[in-house]
């Protein structure tokens, strides 16, 4: 008799353990799908307030598109002199500018304040977004988008397109890939980022990481040795912007896949804790008057 | 000899010493300036280690690819060496459109016009006090990453030259960026043409890619355009110290200087013309 009410109790709690899981998945779900709509509703705003201004949109889009076009003739200059740099020739090298360029579009046109998110804590500017009920580190970051940004994704889509095998199954492995691109890059800024929570003024080392990172994911990553390879796969993680991802879409594999969403998951994971441990020190300068 | 003739010469020299002697203390001044925050004058400068580091990367695996140890003259110690010239020259120099534009859309191009001394020759002695601060310490920082990783630098029996070529080709880059700022009399953003003219002298400059390396007819076309004696010159003279290069290329660049300088006068002279100035 005892030993079945112990069985009935220890029913009555793994239930009200599922239950109350049950109850936090729900909530999880349900406030993905809030902050979801807000993102998208964000993004409208932001491009709607991009066409407002036709003119600027369009001077801005064509202006990156010749100032890629700028690198991608250096490169044919270079192919045009040297025919094989570690194994790579131009086509390989328009992959890899291609996909760069569309991780960073992304980046700046969908979270546009990511480029200045050191500026904005060192300036109290998070001040008028810890007032609003609203995420803080999504809300800041989609609160701007680069206009520019756009002439980056055209000059991606136009390199893939120049060079890639046609097909629905290659224009898919581009997609994932360019988003896997874009969250580690913007990932990568924010990590960088927090750095000023703790030592103040990360502006300077802020700017200096994002040229590293795109100096970096534009080369071949064949042309550095093992420690460097080693190197921009994680501390500055530039092979996982340009490189692997660019990888992935020359030619399926698991392998592969699995890379670019584990560098993806990590970076995010890494990047979402650092800043919340970070607006913990977080201290108000009296600033909440508008966010944007 | 008339007495009349010798007391004018006299008074013209001297001027001509007192209006060096203005701007050098303008130079100075900025050199004083940019040396105020060595911190920050670091930081802002360490963009070279990254570049640098990166074009050893790609600059070995190149040549040993090619099997050579030297493609148009140039060795692997040759062409990094010339990298950290031309980087240096171009990530020292200031943003001089940007600023005249910047003064003349908020009217601050007025207060300036009103001192004692010339409006062009003030922004050039500021151009070269702060591109010098600069660039030394990023030819330090760059050239010490150099020297460890592929070797010594060039003989330093070039360095006087490229020097000179140096602050030559800063002045032949200050009078095309001061025709684009002062563009801004016409156009009200200047934005547009910095940004061509800075791609400009990425792939015709040399920045990027020594032109010895271009094929012919395209190297050719950028021999023959100013572009190349902003960086190009300067870099390739630093590692090829020849007399005879030296009188040739530092010859183009004083022809170029002297061209452009012109140019600048002239134009400057019309758009202060121009120029209506309310209020006080």
């Amino acid at each position: 008799m005892a030993g079945k009410r112990a069985a009935m109790a220890g029913e009555a709690v793994t239930g009200g353990a599922l239950a109350r899981l049950w109850r936090r998945v729900r909530a999880a779900f349900r406030s993905v799908r809030v902050e979801t709509r807000f993102l998208l509703a964000l993004w409208r705003v932001n491009l709607l307030s991009a066409l407002e201004y036709r003119t600027a949109f369009i001077s801005q889009v064509v202006g990156m598109m010749l100032n890629n076009a700028a690198f991608l003739v250096f490169w044919a200059l270079f192919f045009e002199r040297f025919p094989s740099v570690g194994g790579w020739g131009m086509p390989d090298m328009l992959q890899l500018f291609g996909m760069t360029a569309t991780g960073f579009g992304l980046g700046v046109v969908l979270f546009g304040n990511a480029l200045n998110l050191a500026d904005i804590i060192a300036d109290n500017g998070l001040d008028a977004y810890l007032a609003l009920p609203r995420p803080v580190l999504l809300h800041v970051l989609a609160g701007k988008s680069r206009l520019s940004g756009w002439g980056d994704i055209a000059t991606g889509v136009l390199c893939f397109a120049l060079t890639a095998d046609p097909g629905a199954a290659a224009w898919g492995r581009y997609a994932v890939a360019a988003l896997a691109s874009m969250t580690v890059f913007v990932s990568f800024l924010v990590v960088v980022a927090s750095l000023t929570f703790g030592i103040g003024g990360a502006s300077a080392l802020s700017a200096q990481a994002i040229h590293a990172m795109l100096a970096f994911a534009t080369y071949p990553l064949t042309i550095f040795d093992g420690t460097a390879k080693l190197m921009l796969m994680t501390v500055i993680p530039a092979a996982f912007i340009g490189a692997v991802p660019a990888e992935f879409v020359r030619g399926y594999s698991d392998r592969s896949l699995l890379q670019i969403l584990a560098a993806a998951g990590v970076s995010l994971a890494l990047a979402v804790v650092l800043f919340h441990r970070g607006l913990r020190r977080y201290e108000s300068g009296g600033m909440a008057v508008s966010a944007g | 000899m008339s007495v009349g003739a010798a007391v004018e010469r006299r008074v013209g020299g001297s001027q001509v010493r007192r209006s060096a002697a203005k701007y050098a203390a303008v130079v100075r001044t900025q050199l004083a300036h940019g040396l105020a925050y060595p911190g920050d004058l670091i930081m802002r400068s360490l963009t070279i280690l990254i570049f640098m580091w990166v074009f050893i990367h790609l600059w070995r695996s190149t040549y040993a690819a090619t099997g050579q140890t030297s493609v148009r003259g140039l060795t692997l110690n040759n062409t990094l060496w010339y990298l950290v010239l031309a980087e240096s020259i171009t990530l020292s120099k200031p943003r001089v459109a940007t600023a005249i534009a910047q003064a003349v859309r908020d009217g601050s191009v007025a207060y300036q016009l009103s001192k004692p001394y010339s409006f062009l020759g003030y922004q050039a002695a500021v151009t070269v006090g702060d591109a010098l601060v600069r660039g030394a310490v990023t030819v330090l920082l760059g050239g010490a990453l150099v020297a460890v990783m592929v070797g010594p630098p060039p003989s330093m029996l070039g360095w006087p030259p490229a020097f000179a070529a140096v602050i030559a080709g800063w002045l032949i880059d200050f009078c095309m960026a001061t025709l684009i700022g002062l563009m801004a009399f016409v156009v009200e953003d200047v934005a547009a043409f910095e940004w061509i003219y800075s791609k400009l002298i990425l792939v015709l400059g040399g920045v990027l890619l020594p032109l010895d390396f271009l094929p012919d007819g395209f190297r050719r076309v950028a021999e023959a355009l100013p572009f190349a004696y902003t960086t190009w010159a300067p870099a390739r003279l630093f590692v090829s110290p020849d007399p005879a290069l030296f009188v040739r290329l530092f010859g183009i660049q004083l022809a170029w200087l002297a061209g452009l300088a012109l140019l600048v006068a002239i134009v400057h002279r019309q758009c202060t013309a121009r120029l209506a100035v309310n209020g006080g």
